[in-house]
């Protein structure tokens, strides 16, 4: 590993208090200074050949300013501290505060690691990233002659971002996060094809990987892709769906979450605007948003505004508890304080509200019982991705390994299957909760950009849902 | 840094990567700035202004390449540049070669695309534009209750490549972006409709063009209803189809093709759809914004047929899978092999008229989920849209919670009619000019009894 330098700032202590006091001069009541430095490493497999291995390092300042609701965000990766003072002073103009506010001294500096790696991921070698992969792929390529293609992938990235602001707040992050990827391609003699994938993210260094069970995972999608090779198109219609545990948590993240947070909720653009204390799911459903699940990959210990993350209780029975609620957000919802969810990709994004390890909890049941239960309908056991209108609640997504449910039993695989909605009625709908939780990795791309965020849930019957198949 | 530093900075990488062993090697610089106005409610809520650069770097040694990138362009990148790509070279075992490439009688290649109008641009001309905009919107139609996004902003690109086969390739460009998102309300339902401008003069911005389109895509769909599940004659508008058309686009790709992983492998040269789809890539049209005389590899661009009459003709080639094709790269390499500008050939008859022809059925506006509904490798999909229904030949009331499910192949043999209804739409690497397309069948699934 080759480091470019030793101090990762580029900024000292007396240069971000400069740059605040120069914030705060345009009558901002807040002036926040953002640095982070991200040191990365990837290696890309195509059927086991290594067809791409880089490493970089980036660096950059942000730089934001608040009067009231009204927000300056100015960023530069460039390591001029007089062009970050000419911005600073640009910035400063073009806010419109009533008043000079003076800033507090920065306190001492708080720096933590929200969990510390045995093994850190980009201290490896490339080559260790490469073995690994090459388990997968070689089990893949010789598990079947119908997978034809393996490609995977491994990306790790050490970052570290400090947050100041004129409250004082001086806190300073370090994460290390890994996510890996294994996806196959089965193929047929009538050159029908279907796919499965894996892809894991942590933040527990590579010692998790090594814990991982690689192989029995590599074959469950060898398993699932050469199954779908034989399936038909998913039918058309209003039917119960049952959805498996894990990623098809997809749906609480996308039918409901996404319009809690403040970005739309402090502009009254949401569905679920007002809504606190209302029942807005069926009384079997509780929904949190956890930042402090250790070592899991959308944890962090405070947010990129500097404030404390929290473990926030979303539904409660049905009933809506609480919103994410960032700094501006607060601003705009009189009565709501930041919950410590503000999230940014990276510097060149000012902060929002923002998910982090969002899930539905574990209700009683075991999940061959709401199959058992279920006379007639869809089981979702893997789901892709989807998108969601926040102000109409509209949302959509796609069913990746789908079986039809004949009299409680799981039968015919079927394929192309889309799910939609709208997600203050589908919440209502949901009448089984099972008892198998788990929690999987995504990234999620909203207004500040991409941010990695788990998704998560037991097995759930929605008793009505609009499957968009073709027969 | 100006341009003659930067590349006294590009020659240092090379120069040092040259002593450490590689063969071959080639830098990148990479800038941009820019600036945006967000309004809310009548006042500036987001100002934004930003600047960053990187420094890319590619080394080849017996045949494979290693990369690596920084943010830090300054002399202490060079070691790290050129040592980690040494490092990730080590790794590298792709069983086909990677290239660089410079064409002697082409080796300094220029093309500067910055406005001579940027000057008009800035925080307040941006603020009052965007004022002047939201308050246009909130007072179009009474059913719009408010704008919740509003943007005007502007950004500049510079790029500066060096290698060491002695290729110089510099290009400059800037772009203005105006988008707004409006919401509206009746009896109690709610919808909203985006729609984004692009340009380099502020100028040429039309305030009542916009909000007219604006109006169109946000209040048209109330009153909006499910349809019954079934298969549809469909007319898909241009934003419907080039979407569809982007999302598969990487089965374009001659890697994709030569990797096994492309709906189009083996079908070079064959009939892939209907005879009346010709799709033409013209990197330097003059009605395109964004213009392409060469790619990011310095390979000079060219026009071409991409389908002509239903065949699939051409690949999108890169350096590296020409080579492996024994072929003259195509001109398309800008990181993997991406289109410039694409002109599908239109037909005669405006929408009213293919409304008229289609009879009963569905016009499409707008699919939704293509980042997770659409199988690439099977060509299936399965996607939330809107549109209209489309009743005794004309189009009729709007319908919502529908899907539209089929294969992409089957959707391009099945193509019946093209409009002459050409519209612009941001697309790939630069413009896709496409009309209407009307599709003989697809299947919808709708909760209506």
């Amino acid at each position: 590993m080759y480091s470019q330098r030793e101090v990762f700032f580029i900024l000292n202590d007396s240069q971000i208090c400069d740059l605040i006091n120069i914030g705060l001069q345009g009558k901002a009541d807040l002036a926040e200074i953002y640095l982070e430095h991200s040191n990365n490493s990837a290696v890309n497999l195509l059927d086991n050949r290594v067809v791409g291995a880089t490493s970089s390092i980036i660096e950059g300042v942000g730089i934001r300013l608040l009067s009231g609701v009204n927000q300056v965000y100015v960023y530069s990766n460039g390591d001029d501290f007089d062009e970050l003072v000419k911005l600073c002073t640009e910035a400063s103009k073009a806010i419109n505060g009533d008043t000079i506010h003076t800033a507090e001294e920065l306190q001492k500096l708080s720096s933590l690691e929200v969990y510390t790696p045995k093994i850190n991921p980009v201290e490896l070698s490339k080559s260790d990233f490469v073995s690994y992969l090459r388990q997968a792929g070689s089990f893949a390529l010789d598990f079947d002659n119908r997978i034809k293609k393996v490609t995977s992938s491994i990306t790790a990235s050490n970052k570290t971002y400090r947050v100041c602001n004129s409250r004082g707040v001086n806190v300073e992050n370090r994460n290390s996060r890994t996510r890996m990827s294994v996806a196959v391609i089965a193929q047929d003699e009538s050159n029908q094809q279907a796919g499965g994938r894996i892809a894991p993210g942590t933040l527990r260094g590579f010692e998790f990987f090594n814990e991982y069970p690689l192989i029995e995972k590599t074959q469950k999608i060898c398993e699932s892709a050469i199954r779908m090779l034989s399936s038909g198109y998913a039918p058309s219609g209003k039917m119960p769906v049952v959805i498996g545990n894990g990623f098809g948590g997809v749906i609480l993240h996308e039918a409901c979450v996404h319009a809690l947070e403040a970005t739309s909720v402090g502009i009254k653009s949401s569905c679920f605007t007002d809504m606190i204390g209302k029942q807005i799911a069926a009384p079997c459903v509780t929904a949190r948003d956890n930042a402090r699940l250790e070592g899991e990959w959308g944890s962090y210990l405070y947010d990129s505004e500097g404030t404390p993350s929290s473990d926030l209780l979303l539904i409660e029975n049905g009933i809506l508890k609480n919103y994410l609620v960032d700094e501006l957000g607060s601003r705009r919802m009189p009565g709501f304080k930041s919950t410590g969810c503000a999230r940014r990709q990276n510097c060149a994004f000012a902060p929002t509200s923002r998910m982090s390890n969002t899930y539905f909890t574990n209700g009683k049941e075991r999940p061959e019982d709401i199959i058992a239960d279920t006379e007639y309908g869809l089981y979702a056991a893997d789901m892709g991705g989807g998108s969601v209108d926040t102000a109409t609640g509209e949302f959509n997504f796609a069913v990746n390994e789908g079986y039809m449910i004949r009299n409680g039993k799981i039968c015919e695989p079927v394929r192309g299957a889309t799910l939609i909605g709208k997600g203050p009625e589908v919440l209502m709908n949901i009448d089984r909760i099972g008892n198998d939780l788990e929690h999987a990795a995504g990234m999620c791309g909203s207004l500040s950009g991409n941010v990695p965020t788990n998704v998560g849930q037991p097995t759930i019957r929605v008793s009505s849902i609009l499957v968009g198949g073709r027969e | 840094m100006d341009a003659n530093n930067v590349k006294d900075f590009l020659d240092k990488v090379i120069t040092k990567a040259i002593d450490s062993g590689f063969e071959e090697a080639e830098s990148i610089y990479k800038y941009g700035a820019g600036s945006a106005v967000s309004i809310f409610e009548g006042e500036v809520s987001n100002y934004e202004n930003n600047s960053e650069q990187h420094i890319g770097f590619m080394g080849k040694l017996d045949k494979q390449m290693g990369s690596s990138k920084t943010s830090i362009v300054d002399i202490s990148s060079v070691d790290y540049l050129v040592n980690s790509a040494l490092d990730n070279h080590k790794v590298k075992n792709d069983e086909d070669e990677d290239f660089f490439y410079c064409d002697k009688e082409n080796s300094d290649l220029y093309f500067n695309e910055l406005s001579d109008a940027s000057y008009k641009n800035g925080f307040e001309r941006f603020r009052d534009t965007g004022l002047e905009l939201e308050k246009a919107i909130l007072n179009c139609d009474e059913t719009i209750k408010a704008v919740d996004y509003l943007q005007v902003g502007y950004s500049k690109t510079i790029r500066i490549l060096k290698n060491s086969l002695g290729l110089t390739e510099h290009t400059e460009g800037d772009l203005l972006t105006i988008g707004a998102e409006a919401r509206c309300e009746k009896d109690g339902v709610v919808k909203t409709g985006y729609h984004i401008w692009y340009g380099r003069d502020i100028d040429e911005f039309k305030i009542d063009e916009f909000v007219s389109e604006l109006r169109q895509r946000t209040c048209s769909k109330l009153g909006a209803s499910s349809i019954s599940s079934g298969i549809y004659k469909v007319i898909l508008s241009q934003d419907a189809f080039v979407s569809l058309f982007s999302s598969y686009a990487s089965s374009l790709s001659a890697f994709s093709i030569q990797k096994g992983m492309s709906l189009l492998k083996d079908k070079v040269n064959e009939v892939v759809a209907s005879p009346l789809l010709t799709i033409r890539e013209i990197p330097m049209y003059d009605k395109a914004l964004l213009k392409f005389p060469f790619d990011n590899s310095g390979v000079l661009t060219y026009d071409k047929d991409i389908f002509k009459d239903g065949k699939f003709v051409q690949p999108l080639y890169t350096l590296k899978t020409a080579h492996k094709d024994n072929v003259k790269p195509t001109g398309n390499d800008f990181g993997g092999a991406e289109y410039t500008n694409l002109v599908l050939t239109p037909g005669d008859k405006n929408l009213e008229e293919l409304a008229k022809e289609v009879g009963e059925g569905l016009y499409i506006t707008d699919l939704n989920g293509l980042h997770a509904g659409i199988n690439a490798v099977s060509g299936d999909f399965s996607l939330l849209c809107e549109g209209f229904l489309i009743k005794d030949g004309r189009i009729d009331h709007p319908v919502e919670q529908i899907t539209v499910a089929g294969n992409y192949l089957d959707l391009l043999k099945n193509i019946c009619a093209i409009g002459s209804d050409v519209k612009n739409i941001s697309d790939g690497e630069g413009e896709f000019f496409c009309p209407s397309v009307v599709i003989k069948e697809m299947n919808i699934a709708g909760e209506a009894d």
